[in-house]
């Protein structure tokens, strides 16, 4: 299972999409079952004024939800665990719980499978 | 300090609004990403995990009281309310927004700093010793010469496009506080015979994947040529360097694979061919800069104080005196540390509250000077003995008295990632729990010197190749391990460390620290630190110990 993650150019925050937006929650973002509809998706949400470095990422089920494999991810879709008031975790919330409580699904290789999209 | 002249402030400001430009352009869709990263970059400006990084250049780690409160007014209004202070004397914003980031450079250009030359493969800030100017130790002021080494490399048109980065340290006391062998260029200032200074010239250190210590390859340069001197090894590295492999493009490469003779050999042939004196840089532009580091006003005291004395009564102040305040070459004056190290916080962070309070502290009482090392602390430079009780108070009320340099919890840790997007493995938190476990400050000292140095990655901005404990995180299948190494130093009798063996798993990290450590209280004999017993039994006590607990 796949999602497709990027970071806004304006802010740098992270950000995931879902049929056509892009959605600040880890939660809100659309799974792709099939690798070659994600990998259109990923082609389609190409904007350059808007987001920066699209990449899909590899999500599994966890308890209770979904989270992305990658530690790195993860980290991603929460923030910094030294200060977890910052990033998408302050605002709590189950979708982050999940992600909290999920593991030993880590690849932490990061961005290994970053789309190479034609301009 | 050094001050901008007319020169200077119009080429920051040009700068300034050049970028501003680009980020206009960038954000109305008229230049690509792929356009805009190497201008960004060229401007301080990464993309991490979470957001934009901005990393600022404090010039060999020097700041005034205003600089400082601007930081802490840029952490306030375009962060979230802190910055993280970096192994390379720097500062470095991890919550930054594009759109914002021309306005926190015209704010930088206010108080005469900038973010160039923090990213991209040209020469970088120079670093020096946290103590310049203020330590009997040194034979001239490093200060001075890391000055005159950056206007020359600033934009310098040869060395802008570098086969990869370039990090030069400078330093002129014999306790090496700049790590400076593991360095692109280390200068060690030296005294010849008859009283003319000079460098010892170190090129080819440098840590990430492929750690080297430097070798000397020239003993003693005289000091009016090293501009020239300078040219001659960025030539022979600008020629040479191995621009088709990103991991071999270190000048530590090159030289490593030509041998430190025949670089030296190549060096000094372009060195003797070069018009030199158009070079080096004249007496009087020497002594303008000079000029700059006259000590600042010390008023004549006796070398001892009685209120100093009389406050050490109190052992907390006793114990923070014992570890963070430190000799100064004028009588009555104290060189004061600001450990950025509490157990359990950031390595290397600290709040915009704390860098106004720090900035108060250095008007009052520290001559308007502040120090940023290496080792990811600050520095109150020029401090009278008669204050450092109030400078105490004030740091005990903020959160920095901690009483920990170079102890067990003063711990260098890179961002990794839980910021940086190319950590494998987290540091801070690891360098957190330590830290914790060590928080007894008794303790803390019965253990005596020991440096911890952590990354997330083999890039090795933690300096790991160089603790005498060093923490490596890596990815291992997935899972966050830990590879340690013993045995490391970045002082003068630098060394990298060896590898202790097989990486472990996160959650035995702290335990296994807490192992060497016992195995160090074990066998060291009187005096010895952690480095010295390493270096006297060797790996195995280590290594049987920690192995034998991990089965």
């Amino acid at each position: 299972m796949k999602a497709l993650t990027a970071n806004t150019l304006r802010e740098g925050e992270v950000v995931f999409w879902n049929k056509g937006a892009w959605k600040l929650r880890f939660g809100e973002a659309e799974l792709f079952e099939d690798d070659a509809v994600a990998e259109a998706a990923a082609l389609a949400a190409v904007n350059p004024t808007q987001i920066v470095e699209p990449y899909l990422i590899d999500v599994e089920a966890a308890e209770d939800g979904f989270a992305p494999v990658a530690f790195r991810e993860r980290v991603r879709a929460l923030g910094p665990q030294n200060h977890p008031q910052h990033g998408k975790q302050a605002e709590g919330g189950h979708d982050i719980e999940v992600i909290q409580h999920a593991h030993g699904v880590a690849r932490s290789a990061g961005r290994h499978n970053l789309i190479k999209l034609k301009k | 300090m050094y001050r901008y002249d007319a020169i200077d402030r119009a080429f920051v400001q040009d700068r300034t609004a050049e970028f501003a430009g680009q980020v206009v352009r960038r954000l109305a869709g008229e230049i690509t990403e792929d356009q805009f990263k190497p201008l960004r970059l060229m401007n301080g400006l990464y993309l991490q995990l979470h957001a934009y990084m901005l990393r600022v250049s404090v010039p060999y780690g020097t700041l005034s009281s205003v600089q400082l409160k601007k930081l802490a007014h840029i952490a306030r209004t375009y962060d979230k309310g802190y910055g993280h202070f970096t192994t390379r004397q720097n500062i470095q914003f991890h919550w930054i927004k594009l759109a914002d980031t021309p306005a926190i450079l015209g704010e930088l250009a206010m108080v005469e700093m900038h973010a160039l030359q923090t990213s991209g493969n040209c020469i970088r800030n120079i670093t020096s010793d946290p103590r310049a100017g203020a330590t009997a130790e040194e034979i001239d002021d490093p200060r001075v010469w890391s000055e005159l080494i950056r206007q020359w490399s600033a934009i310098h048109p040869e060395f802008s496009f570098l086969p990869r980065k370039f990090k030069i340290a400078v330093t002129a006391a014999p306790q090496d506080r700049t790590a400076a062998k593991l360095h692109d260029i280390g200068l060690l200032l030296r005294r010849a015979r008859d009283g003319s200074l000079g460098f010892e010239v170190i090129a080819g250190g440098g840590m990430g994947r492929t750690p080297y210590v430097g070798p000397t390859i020239r003993e003693f340069l005289p000091a009016h040529h090293l501009l020239s001197y300078l040219e001659a090894i960025l030539r022979v590295y600008n020629r040479h360097g191995r621009r088709d492999n990103i991991y071999k493009a270190r000048i530590k490469i090159l030289v490593a694979q030509l041998g430190a003779e025949e670089f030296a050999r190549q060096v000094e042939a372009e060195w003797e061919a070069m018009d030199r004196p158009s070079v080096d840089a004249p007496d009087t532009e020497l002594a303008r800069i000079r000029g700059f580091f006259n000590p600042p006003g010390f008023a004549v005291l006796p070398p001892k104080s009685e209120v100093f004395e009389g406050a050490k009564a109190d052992p907390a102040f006793a114990r923070f005196v014992r570890n963070n305040v430190h000799a100064h070459k004028q009588p009555g004056y104290a060189i004061v540390d600001i450990s950025l190290k509490a157990p359990g916080e950031t390595p290397g962070d600290a709040t915009a509250d704390q860098m106004d309070a720090i900035a108060d502290l250095a008007e009052r009482f520290s001559l308007d000077e502040i120090r940023v090392t290496h080792e990811q602390n600050l520095v109150l430079p020029h401090v009278r003995l008669d204050d450092v009780p109030a400078v105490f108070a004030t740091l005990k009320a903020i959160g920095l008295s901690t009483p920990n340099i170079n102890l067990v919890s003063d711990i260098i840790a890179c961002p990794g990632l839980d910021y940086c997007a190319l950590a494998n493995a987290r540091a801070i938190p690891v360098a957190q729990d330590i830290a914790t476990r060590f928080a007894d400050p008794e303790r803390a000292e019965l253990i005596g010197e020991l440096k911890i140095k952590i990354s997330g990655c083999i890039n090795a901005c933690g300096h790991h190749h160089v603790g005498h404990i060093g923490i490596l995180g890596v990815d291992k299948k997935g899972e966050e391990f830990y590879q340690f190494t013993l045995g490391g130093s970045a002082a003068e009798d630098a060394e990298v460390g060896k590898i202790l063996g097989p990486g472990l798993p996160a959650n035995r990290v702290g335990d296994a620290v807490e192992t060497l450590v016992d195995v160090y209280l074990r066998e060291r004999k009187d005096g010895e630190r952690f480095l010295d017993t390493y270096r006297r039994t060797g790996l195995t006590p280590f290594k049987e110990a920690v192995y034998a607990e991990a089965h």
